[in-house]
């Protein structure tokens, strides 16, 4: 017996994402762990990130919290970065605790995407 | 084709033939006494479902007495296993099976495992066809007891049985077969298959869930020990009072399969083959099992697809999957890790399976789908073009 095991936010999310693609001029960060694979990109403007798109391998749930990554970063500044928005994300997204690795490999994917802001600067 | 549901997932269950859920309804108002009273409604009860044994028995072509009525297939295969084994293990403690079995027949044997009974699993081909000389080989002067699948309930592989059982035979070896996914779908003559026992279920093709049945041969060193205990029943083999109207629905779907085989089986095959034409030209797909198995079932793998997104973004088609069927566990299906798939193929893999209702604006749909799907997600993983 299971009921669905997506929330509406990740249903929407996964069947519409927005934010799938890469950016020209900015800088990019990709990771292959835990049997998924995530690509960011972002590009920044005075200090604020302007756009973010993802490309994701991986189950529904990763690929809805990418885009909702990607939704929530546009507009805020680079430092934003350096925090990652898990609690935000798991509740809004009503993500299984079975699938947090996964998110924790879009928050290191993240990171990473900010030492290369920060190197580049 | 509209957004509504399209049920692909025969192989998991069929709906109730109309005919049969009429004949439930009416048993179930008409006939409510306890086929074990000896009285006229207890009488009345007990014809109904010895006609029920009757009409069963002519879509095996067996006697229905050697029919004994279970709750379904998981019932009838720990019965059938179980109950010889342990039956006959003054003969010998060693067990034969197959690596792909259903998990109704494997944790069966991984139970008997523990009572110090000796198990030995045959390995399939890469296409999912036991060779019967491996089968062969895996027999010993011990063995009592092999199981074997008919048709494979992920695959759709097909089994020798004939050429297995005849082997069994030549040993000595009792031999029993699943056959959940064949009986009412295959032509089967137990009068002429050296079949020992065979499990089936009503809900596989269009009976009602909850029943089942268990054929066991009427010969004198093939016998099983019960599961159940409190009464006299169905020759205290499997005590218990009977659900006649479900038995009367499952007698009902059989006698339907009777004159249906052939033209599902053909209808089957068309549907199959608009199937696997529609998507066999996409780059990395990979069939699951043989070319020539149960034309209503055909699994796929896909490379760079990761499953779990294949099947949500398939909706509103219902399909299974080659994992564990839910997020909580990305376990891939040992099944098709049998046939040498990788942990990946295994994961992304689908089974369409069709049933008597499907129709070709179904199967076109579902063509259109999964070419959809799988270029959407490979358009969305890292490293393609975007």
């Amino acid at each position: 017996m299971s009921g669905d095991p997506y929330s509406p936010a990740v249903r929407a999310l996964f069947a519409e994402p927005g934010h799938v693609g890469d950016v020209d001029g900015g800088e990019w960060a990709m990771l292959d762990e835990q049997g998924v694979r995530v690509r960011l990109s972002a590009v920044a403007k005075a200090g604020t990130i302007e756009a973010m798109r993802f490309r994701a391998w991986g189950c529904p749930h990763l690929i809805a919290a990418a885009e909702w990554l990607c939704g929530y970063y546009e507009g805020r500044p680079l430092a934003a970065l350096e925090e990652f928005p898990r609690a935000p994300i798991m509740e809004n997204l009503a993500i299984p605790t079975e699938k947090t690795g996964r998110i924790l490999v879009l928050e290191d994917t993240v990171r990473s995407l900010g030492q290369k802001f920060g190197e580049g600067s | 084709m509209t957004t509504e549901m399209v049920y692909l997932d025969y192989a998991a269950s069929t709906p109730v033939d109309p005919r049969v859920l009429d004949r439930i309804r009416e048993v179930a108002e008409s006939a409510y006494a306890n086929p074990s009273s000896t009285h006229a409604a207890g009488r009345q009860t007990h014809t109904i479902i010895a006609g029920a044994a009757k009409q069963l028995g002519g879509l095996l072509n067996v006697d229905p007495q050697t029919l004994i009525w279970t709750s379904g297939a998981t019932e009838s295969d720990n019965l059938a296993i179980s109950g010889t084994a342990r039956y006959r293990a003054h003969r010998g403690r060693h067990l034969v099976s197959m690596r792909t079995e259903h998990k109704a027949v494997t944790d069966v044997f991984d139970m008997l495992r523990g009572q110090d009974f000796d198990v030995t699993y045959v390995d399939p081909g890469p296409d999912g066809v036991l060779d019967p000389a491996d089968f062969e080989a895996a027999l010993r002067d011990d063995t009592q007891f092999a199981s074997i699948m008919y048709v494979n309930n992920e695959t759709g592989v097909i089994q020798d049985i004939e050429t297995l059982g005849a082997i069994c035979r030549e040993r000595n070896v009792l031999f029993h077969v699943d056959a959940a996914q064949a009986v009412g779908k295959l032509p089967i003559d137990l009068s002429k298959l050296p079949v020992d026992l065979m499990s089936l279920t009503g809900h596989k093709f269009y009976g009602p869930k909850g029943v089942g049945a268990l054929y066991i041969v009427d010969r004198s060193d093939c016998h099983v020990e019960p599961l159940f205990y409190g009464g006299g029943q169905q020759r205290r083999i499997r005590p218990g009072t009977l659900p006649t109207d479900l038995i009367a629905g499952l007698g009902e779907a059989a006698e339907i399969a009777s004159g249906l085989i052939e033209a599902d089986l053909a209808h089957l095959r068309e549907l199959r083959d608009i199937l696997w034409t529609g998507i066999q030209d996409i780059d990395g797909i990979r069939l699951n099992g043989s070319a020539d198995g149960f034309p209503g079932i055909l699994n796929v793998s896909i490379a760079d697809i990761e499953g779990e997104s294949l099947l949500l973004d398939l909706e509103p088609i219902c399909v299974a999957t080659g994992s564990a069927c839910n997020s909580k566990s990305q376990e891939p299906s040992y099944v098709l890790r049998a046939l040498g798939r990788t942990d990946l193929e295994a994961q992304s893999a689908i089974r369409f399976s069709m049933g008597r209702p499907t129709t070709r604006a179904e199967v076109e749909f579902a063509v259109s789908k999964y070419r959809d799907a799988v270029a959407r997600l490979r358009g969305m993983a890292p490293g393609q073009a975007a």
